[in-house]
């Protein structure tokens, strides 16, 4: 993976001396907290329902063990002996002190992270496949763009304050695993026909309150000229976008507004003046940020069968092995090797993402013995070892046990994507987490969710959507009336090469209902099922109605409230 | 406080602004200029002593500056000539859209300012970029309004060489901020990203 040069580290090493001082400033009050707000945002410093919380980046998602395990010497020393791992390839700490940040952040410095951008109305943590380098449909490794465009973007000082937050994501695989359309700019890497690195650029996708899927606005940028396209892209933005109204101040209403043709041409005007200037990538540096993210040394193995490696378990074990090869273990371009998914979703566990400090040490040992020494993160807020031998599968599976990460859930019912909720987000209008934790409850048969097959349930506590719940298969979002938490329920989303946005099936329900809401939907979609088809697949065949049915039928209007839509 | 009315309010009590030439060390030094609002049109700005300095409101200078520049006896030509006269940016003009306007008043303009209405509006940023690369303006510009000590690093990279600080900003801290960083990762209007050849050649990797 990417190693600091002396540039970066100096940089992340005086960005902690920049931010000690304007801590220093706002403990003895010469710096109004109006004021450091947005500076502390900036580096990813929120005040919370309860406390401080502090975002940490984790680069397009990819984590050293010795990363990993300095993230547990923070949840430990600094907080209550947990971290919270986002959607957006960020690890979330809730019980930071203010006086204690600047020395996390030196901590972080020290194993080449920092906490920079990750919130504030600026450049956010640039996202990517969580399978960047390995996964078996992949045109082209991300990875080094995603560096690259990580530097640009680090402190850009034209673009600290614009009208809202911005965020990439960088795709460079035949099946998107990055939710591009939902981002303010996606960027799709590809090889043209003369083999050259290009890009196309989609602009204006976002969920909030107007979920809005990105639009095509340039295709076949070549990939060294992305600093200035960007630059004059975000330019465009700045002085253009919306600043009178939060609600409307994202690039995706100004695409909108303007229509992405208009857009687009905006952007091509600006462009035209800078394309030609020193911002772009030289091939040099590429060369320099590339080097990093070359195969690690493979050995030369025999791919096994599936079936090879569940007789290779003890019989009593084979049917939860079997369950975990099938739902936790990944395709990998090299013979012999795999990329696992650790499952940070336990059924009834508290936070979806949640990883405690021993877990974290744990799997950071993990990571060493089996996948080189790195980890992923990915945005449905689980962990990844990419490079697994095949024939270390049972022994880490054995090992990854004690740790309580190997539930066989990955891309099922209870692999729950949800944000943190009432119970510490000073934004959300309901709890999230004790709605997840009751679902998972419910559904606890693991023969049964197996059967069930692909399904993506997202839980937001507001309509901010930090939960994604629009691309959900099934969406629940907390929503707020009469000061009574209620949760409404959408239907039809989905992320991906297809990304679709849900739709809102009818009246809010009560927390207390929400796993009965879910069951009536679930059996709906067994009863109407054609033999493995995903829920997703008879949702688009049958329509909203009989889902809707399902839902409402006994439930009194009492219960759901039709005032929220 | 100014006896003229018209001089805009936050920035007349600027006693000392903070300049900071590329190539050059910050330094503070004396508050020649006043912020004019331009709000009584042409007649007022006879009202402001010849020899102080003004800078105007661009949308002021749409409406009476330029023609006012036509004419060898209006006082416009007279602050030219005597250079005390220049312009300043509101964050939501849009200054693409007056190319000429732009290009025929450089010579005109002995500085040129952007205005910060609120610290959190980013948007003069923009205008200071494009007034170095769009307009190639050389002169200095100086960063008016709403300008708080932990902006002057974007604005000394976006392309501001001064700063008139919100009057309650403590000078000598702003002074030691262009120290806070010796290394940057994007090119700007005053560095290219940093060393970038001895980056690459290595000399500088740890």
């Amino acid at each position: 993976m990417y190693k600091y040069d002396y540039i970066d580290q100096t940089l992340v090493n005086e960005r902690v001396i920049q931010f000690k001082d304007q801590v220093d400033r706002r403990i003895n009050g010469t710096l109004p907290e109006e004021e450091f707000r947005p500076l502390r945002l900036q580096n990813g410093l929120y005040h919370q329902r309860h406390a401080y919380m502090l975002r940490v980046a984790i680069p397009y998602g990819l984590l050293s063990s010795d990363q990993l395990r300095t993230l547990a010497h923070i949840a430990d020393k600094y907080d209550r002996g947990y971290g919270h791992f986002t959607t957006r390839q960020n690890i979330q700490f809730n019980w930071i002190k203010l006086e204690e940040s600047p020395a996390i952040l030196a901590d972080l410095a020290k194993v080449q992270m920092h906490a920079i951008q990750t919130s504030g109305n600026c450049i956010r943590n640039i996202t990517s496949d969580a399978f960047a380098g390995v996964a078996a449909d992949e045109y082209v490794d991300p990875r080094p763009v995603c560096e690259l465009l990580r530097q640009w973007s680090t402190l850009h000082p034209e673009f600290a304050f614009l009208p809202r937050k911005f965020k990439f994501a960088v795709c460079g695989a035949k099946e998107d695993r990055t939710i591009l359309l939902c981002h303010d700019v996606g960027i799709s890497l590809k090889k043209n026909e003369n083999g050259e690195l290009v890009a196309d650029i989609y602009a204006g996708g976002g969920m909030g309150r107007t979920p809005i899927l990105g639009s095509l606005i340039k295709e076949n940028l070549p990939w060294n000229v992305l600093p200035s396209y960007l630059t004059a892209l975000l330019r465009v933005y700045n002085r253009f976008g919306r600043r009178d109204n939060i609600y409307k101040a994202r690039i995706k209403i100004l695409v909108k507004a303007l229509g992405p043709e208009e857009f687009a041409r905006q952007v091509e005007g600006e462009w035209a003046s800078i394309k030609d200037g020193d911002d772009n990538f030289q091939q040099s540096e590429w060369d320099r940020v590339a080097k990093h993210f070359t195969k690690p040394t493979y050995k030369t193995a025999e791919q096994i069968s599936t079936e090879d490696l569940i007789q290779s378990a003890l019989e009593n074990e084979r049917t939860a092995f079997a369950r975990w090869l099938e739902r936790n273990v990944k395709a990998h371009q090299v013979p012999g090797y795999a990329s696992v998914i650790f499952s940070l979703k336990p059924h009834g566990s508290v936070a979806p993402g949640d990883a405690t400090t021993e877990q974290m040490l744990a799997i950071a040992d993990l990571a060493d013995q089996y996948s080189f020494g790195e980890l992923r993160v990915t945005h449905e807020q689980n962990l990844v070892l990419a490079d697994v031998e095949q024939a270390k599968l049972l022994e880490l599976w054995h090992k990854a046990k004690a740790q309580n990460v190997v539930l066989p859930n990955i891309g099922l019912l209870t692999d729950i994507i949800a944000c943190p909720g009432g119970d510490f987000c000073s934004l959300a209008n309901a709890k999230s987490l004790p709605i997840a934790k009751a679902i998972q409850e419910r559904f606890d048969d693991l023969d049964y969710l197996h059967d069930l097959g692909e399904i993506s349930l997202n839980i937001s506590g507001c309509i901010n959507s930090c939960g994604h719940h629009h691309v959900g298969n099934i969406g629940v979002l907390g929503v707020d009336k009469d000061g009574k938490e209620w949760y409404q329920i959408t239907l039809g989303g989905e992320q991906g090469n297809h990304a679709s946005i849900g739709k809102v099936i009818g009246p809010s329900f009560g927390a207390e209902q929400i796993p009965d809401v879910m069951a009536d939907i679930i059996d709906t979609f067994v009863k109407h099922r054609t033999a493995d088809e995903p829920f997703i697949e008879t949702y688009r065949r049958l329509g909203v109605m009989p889902f809707k049915e399902a839902a409402y039928l006994n439930r009194s209007k009492e219960s759901t409230t039709g005032a929220v839509v | 406080m100014s006896e003229n009315p018209s001089i805009k309010e936050s920035s007349i009590q600027v006693n000392s602004v903070l300049l900071y030439p590329k190539g050059g060390k910050p330094s503070i030094i004396a508050n020649e200029w006043q912020v004019w609002n331009g709000i009584e049109a042409e007649a007022s700005l006879a009202q402001i002593n010849q020899d102080q300095k003004v800078l105007a409101p661009f949308q002021w200078w749409l409406s009476h500056g330029q023609a006012q520049a036509q004419d060898p006896d209006s006082e416009v030509t007279k602050r030219i000539q005597k250079k005390t006269i220049g312009v300043w940016f509101a964050a939501d003009e849009d200054i693409l859209k007056h190319h000429e306007v732009i290009e025929a008043g450089k010579p005109a303009w002995a500085l040129v300012a952007a205005d910060f209405p609120i610290f959190r509006d980013g948007r003069s940023f923009s205008t200071a970029a494009l007034l170095r690369e769009r307009f190639n303006w050389s002169g200095e510009i100086r960063a008016i309004g709403d300008v708080l000590i932990d902006q002057l690093v974007l604005g000394a990279r976006s392309g501001f060489d001064s700063f008139a600080l919100r009057a309650d900003q403590n000078l000598d801290m702003a002074l030691k901020q262009f120290d806070l960083f010796t290394v940057t990762s994007q090119n700007s209007w005053r560095d290219r990203r940093s060393q970038l050849n001895e980056r690459l050649n290595g000399h500088l990797s740890s």
